[in-house]
């Protein structure tokens, strides 16, 4: 199974700290990790789970063994990263950045009356990333038409991403 | 259920997170959370600094009296 | 989970040398263990006991009974271990004969304690609700050297002491001990989510403390 996986620069998973065998020409070496709910085993995203896992560094992974679906997660026993997805660099989460901040906006500013106090926090977090943002203005829209705006927005962001990093034979998955 | 948790809850839930006591839909929203915001992956880290911390403890001051009755009855042990 | 399997087995080389020390009645052995253990061993005995000085005379007779019955201690289990299962069994008979009145329950949590003050978090009125007003430090951007010194760990050791004796009793047993989240709820007859409980206010209180000292 194709999916995807963000970790630190260093090639560190996010939230262990895990040094993972990077692809260097040909796909990484495979790590085991039995799926132990909450404690262990291997986190990986589809398309749609992009926006809640974005990180420094995008890889397109293979996942075997027992996998273990979430709402926005995959769980797997096994797995190896198969390539960087290097489009996804600096530059584009700049892009990513602005255009959630930009929606942030038009959705704070188009409520009424205006969501003030949230569109002054835009701007202030611009600086701590795509991420953010990407909460941000999937929160500005809960706040105007409830979760499922929420969920609409953080759909969007999945489109965007699919479509600027060249995933679109993986969407289908 | 909830989409999202808030920096108020986070602080609230950290302590099961690191226990692995946290239900998985409730775990993936906490680690959602730490993704997108430093302030709270920074606070998840004070707290793993502070468990690490008071794990250097090692040696405390024993009451003078304590001490000198148990070396009495060490004294008294190794004899018998 | 490899760390902890690297600090049992060190551990268990450790006791077995600690163990043999003490039959050969080296005296400086058995200070160093009793000074380690002491601060837990007596907040654990005043869980059962109604008074400090009462809990102090079971700490004692914990150390006797370890010494009287070192025999038969084969290392089985840990050392750390034993000695818990000892004075669990003094403190509770103590506290039978004492009429304990305070009940067992008395361990539960009370009310509502905050790790944060809600002051720190934007109002249901501000845009993000929930979220922090301003962040807190990044010590990971801290010196090692300043997390590491002797005055920190003061300031820990301090902040423990200060704590009501349910929450000192838990982050002694865990995180100063390392005992299990098993063995702490047997030895002090709590459910796992009360000790989790107890666990949490307590560190969240000597977190507060280490903030203070070091964001000033």
């Amino acid at each position: 199974m194709i999916a995807y996986k963000f970790l630190r620069r260093d090639g560190s998973s996010v939230f262990t700290g895990f040094r993972w065998p990077l692809p260097d020409g040909a796909p990484g070496a495979w790590v085991d990790a039995p799926v132990d709910p909450c404690r262990s085993g291997i986190h990986a995203c589809l398309p749609a789970g992009l926006p809640y896992w974005i990180g420094r560094s995008l890889y397109e992974v293979e996942l075997a063994g027992d996998i273990v679906e979430e709402p926005t997660k995959l769980v797997a026993s096994r797995a190896r990263l198969l390539r960087a997805v290097t489009a996804w660099n600096d530059g584009l989460r700049d892009e990513y950045t602005r255009m959630c901040a930009d929606r942030a906006h038009s959705l704070a500013l188009g409520a009424s009356p205006p969501l003030g106090e949230w569109d002054a926090v835009i701007e202030p977090s611009v600086a701590e990333g795509p991420a953010l943002l990407g909460f941000v203005a999937a929160r500005i829209a809960e706040e105007r038409h409830g979760i499922d705006a929420y969920n609409a927005e953080r759909a969007r962001q999945t489109a965007w991403l699919v479509e600027r990093l060249g995933l679109q034979d993986a969407a289908a998955s | 259920m909830a989409e999202h948790v808030t920096c108020q809850e986070v602080v609230e839930l950290v302590t099961d997170y690191l226990e692995h006591a946290l239900q998985a839909d409730e775990a993936a929203l906490f680690e959602q959370h730490i993704n997108f915001c430093d302030g709270c992956e920074w606070y998840l880290d004070q707290m793993r600094t502070t468990v690490a911390a008071v794990g250097r403890i090692d040696e405390e001051d024993v009451p003078r009296e304590t001490r000198d009755k148990l070396l009495a009855a060490f004294r008294d042990w190794k004899r018998g | 989970m490899t760390r902890i399997g690297v600090q049992h087995s060190k551990a268990s080389a450790d006791e077995a040398e600690l163990v043999a020390r003490l039959r050969a009645g080296d005296e400086r052995a058995f200070e160093a263990l009793v000074a380690r253990h002491y601060g837990t061993m007596l907040a654990v005995a005043q869980t059962y006991v109604k008074t400090r000085a009462v809990a102090e005379e079971v700490v004692q007779e914990a150390w006797l009974g370890l010494l009287q019955s070192l025999d038969r201690f084969e290392g089985r289990s840990s050392l750390k271990t034993w000695i818990l299962a000892i004075l669990v069994n003094k403190a509770k008979t103590r506290g039978v004969r004492e009429a304990r009145s305070v009940p067992f329950a008395s361990l539960a949590p009370e009310g509502d304690e905050r790790a944060i003050a809600p002051e720190r978090f934007r109002g249901p009125q501000d845009g993000f609700p929930g979220h922090w007003r301003a962040y807190p430090g990044n010590w990971g951007a801290t010196p090692q050297v300043a997390l590491e010194d002797r005055e920190t760990l003061r300031v820990a050791m301090r902040a423990i002491a200060a704590l009501p004796v349910a929450q000192q009793t838990v982050i002694r047993m865990r995180d100063v001990e390392g005992y299990g989240s098993d063995e702490v709820c047997a030895a002090l007859e709590v459910s796992a989510a009360n000790q989790r409980v107890l666990l949490h206010r307590a560190r969240s209180r000597v977190r507060a403390a280490l903030e203070a000292h070091l964001d000033g």
